[in-house]
């Protein structure tokens, strides 16, 4: 106690002492050392600063709320030996008090509607959802119907950064795959002597789901946060809003192009992921199974016909559109603040994978049911 | 007598390079206990990097700065707990309230309970001239002109000892500028505060700065406003000789008469 105050007793006076430094720094010791003086019987409380070596805002807020307690207890209170420039803290902590008057409700725990909230957030998300898909399907309406040459640039450009410049890590990938499908097949087809039949799984399951499938995933990762993150950014930066005054329609010029890129570019990424997985399976046949190149395009070409290859390719262009508006949806509902495009990123690439394999279900089923 | 100050700020043969361009060629400065030093020059003189570069957040070629005693290394923590920033355009976290903003600082380098937390940032947000209702908005929400506001609370929030402001009235229309500069001038008049500030504005130069520092010529001069107009170096003429600057000079000294 003795670090920053004494405490004197005389005749229903209290003096507090106040020495040394009154900063930030000590706001918690201050505090506790205020508190545990006992009031005792006096109903006058003195402060004293004689031995006051600092003093900032942050001390006198402490003394100050000491005498609004004291003040409650009904004991008097009174400041003494301030210096001008301790004094001219005091003063303004009384002033910003008194200002503070005017909103009690601030300090006070606000009730929280927890389901109420919930279910206004869900009717707010949705109508926005709708509304946003509804604004920008018009607005690519208006662009088809006046298309700018801006678009084709764009759109080629896209086709470059989302297709082409995937084009190694999306074969690699499938590369694998097909390496992987050739060993487990292969462990389950060698117990009956039926390895040649490895082809056929493998060729069957890169053709028609697992070659469009990577393809689509690793660009949802790729290009749909891209897209998100830049639309996103440009609308954080007011780019967007530049766009619109100087009479361009952002969504023609930035939609647009990435819907319709991704849509010419995913196929023809499917085109190359089927290869790679191809030789993968292929790979291993001729390396580990005992199926020269020869046998395996030879048993390729008796079990898969073209129905096969275009069943995967044409979820493609399904999968590039739900990627893309997704994407770019999310980007242009991004408002405010860093966090909040951080957070719309990762739900546009969450949300198309998700509608991915979803739509891919469907087609699945459909297919199916139909006999392509 | 410039010994019976106190130096807040001391640099030391400063040299900032960028490629072949020099910046700063040993550039020497003293900022004084309790001053507001307006650091002025022109395009590409290097005000941003000196600033930077006393912050810690720019390593320069060669020289020491000393803040407070402690001496500044690139990238190594300095005194945080003495000296508030204020960024040019506010640099509040966009994904807190401003009460959240202010808050911050005092939850990284304190273990105060929440609500003298609380409380202390409301503190500063008052003082800074905002109500509790500008306190619970998020950054985007507000105007230019109370983004800094909030800003400059966030900057006092650890009562700082030196204050930096970079172009505190940059991108504000005349009357939130003039309020800015009083804000200044009465955070100065009530708070122990050295302040170094960097501006463009001949009004907030001649309204609120004790001492001028201008970056000339790979060095700086520094004086107080009624030398420094007399200082034969071209730019300066040029820079003062402006009718804005004579007018702002003319208003500042009306000021003090009335």
């Amino acid at each position: 106690m003795d670090e920053f105050l004494t405490v004197e007793r005389q005749g229903g006076l209290l003096q507090i002492n106040l020495k040394d430094h009154w900063v930030f720094a000590n706001v918690n010791t201050l505090q506790q050392t205020l508190d545990e003086i006992d009031p005792g019987v006096e109903n006058r409380v003195r402060f004293v600063c004689g031995g006051l070596k600092d003093f900032d805002l942050a001390g006198a807020w402490v003394l100050y709320e000491k005498s609004m307690d004291y003040e409650e207890l009904d004991i008097e209170t009174e400041f003494d030996g301030f210096k001008a420039t301790h004094f001219k803290f005091l003063q303004h902590i009384i002033d910003i008090a008194a200002q503070k008057e005017y909103i009690p409700g601030f300090f006070d725990p606000q009730p929280s509607h927890y389901w109420r909230n919930s279910i206004r957030t869900i009717g707010e998300n949705t109508i926005e959802a709708v509304d946003s898909v509804g604004y920008i399907a018009r607005s690519v309406l208006d662009g088809i119907k006046r298309p700018s040459r801006l678009v084709v640039g764009e759109t080629i450009h896209q086709i470059h950064a989302t297709g082409a410049a995937a084009i190694p890590i999306v074969m690699v990938v499938c590369f694998l795959m097909g390496i992987v499908l050739a060993y487990q097949s292969a462990r389950q087809l060698e117990q009956f002597g039926a390895n040649i039949f490895m082809v056929d799984l493998v060729a069957n399951a890169i053709f028609r789901e697992l070659g469009v499938l990577l393809a689509a995933i690793m660009v949802a990762g790729r290009s749909g946060s891209a897209f998100a993150a830049a639309l996103g950014t440009m609308k954080l930066t007011e780019e967007v809003d530049a766009l619109r005054v100087m009479g361009l329609n952002p969504n023609q010029i930035l939609i647009i192009p990435r819907v319709l890129g991704l849509m010419i570019a995913l196929p023809l990424l499917t085109v190359f992921a089927d290869i790679a997985g191809l030789l993968g399976g292929a790979f291993i046949g001729a390396t580990v199974l005992d199926i020269n190149w020869f046998s395996f395009t030879e048993r390729l070409a008796s079990t898969i016909d073209v129905n096969d290859v275009l069943v995967g390719l044409s979820k493609a262009p399904m999968f590039a559109f739900l990627i893309a508006v997704t994407g770019t949806l999310r980007g242009m509902q991004v408002k405010g603040s860093a966090e909040e495009l951080g957070r719309l990123t990762t739900v546009a690439v969450v949300q198309s994978i998700f509608l991915i394999i979803v739509a891919d279900a469907i087609f699945t089923v459909v297919y199916a049911r139909i006999g392509f | 007598m410039p010994e019976q100050h106190e130096h807040m700020i001391t640099i030391r043969g400063l040299v900032n390079r960028f490629g072949s361009q020099t910046v700063h060629d040993g550039l020497e400065l003293d900022v004084r206990r309790d001053e507001i030093l307006g650091v002025v020059g022109g395009s590409g003189t290097g005000k941003s990097v000196l600033l930077r570069s006393i912050l810690g957040l720019h390593g320069p070629n060669e020289g020491t700065i000393k803040v407070m005693g402690q001496e500044i290394r690139y990238h190594e923590p300095g005194p945080h707990k003495k000296w508030g920033v204020l960024f040019q355009d506010g640099a509040l976290l966009s994904g807190l309230t401003v009460q959240e903003n202010v808050e911050l600082p005092i939850a990284l380098h304190s273990d105060l309970p929440i609500d003298t937390r609380r409380e202390l940032a409301v503190l500063k947000i008052f003082m800074v001239g905002l109500d509790l209702n500008a306190a619970s908005k998020y950054p985007n929400e507000l105007s230019g002109g109370m983004r800094k506001r909030a800003s400059m609370a966030r900057a006092l929030a650890l009562e700082p000892k030196v204050l930096f402001l970079d172009e505190p009235t940059a991108g504000l229309d005349p009357i939130s500028a003039t309020e800015f500069d009083r804000l200044i001038s009465y955070l100065h008049a009530n708070l122990d505060l050295t302040i170094v500030l960097v501006t463009h504005d001949v009004d907030t130069l001649f309204g609120v700065c004790d001492r001028v520092a201008v970056l000339v010529n790979k060095g700086i001069i520094v004086d107080t406003l009624d030398e420094i107009v007399k200082h034969p170096d071209p730019w300066i003429q040029e820079y003062f000789g402006d009718p804005r600057a004579v007018r702002a000079r003319k208003a500042a000294k009306s000021r003090v008469k009335t």
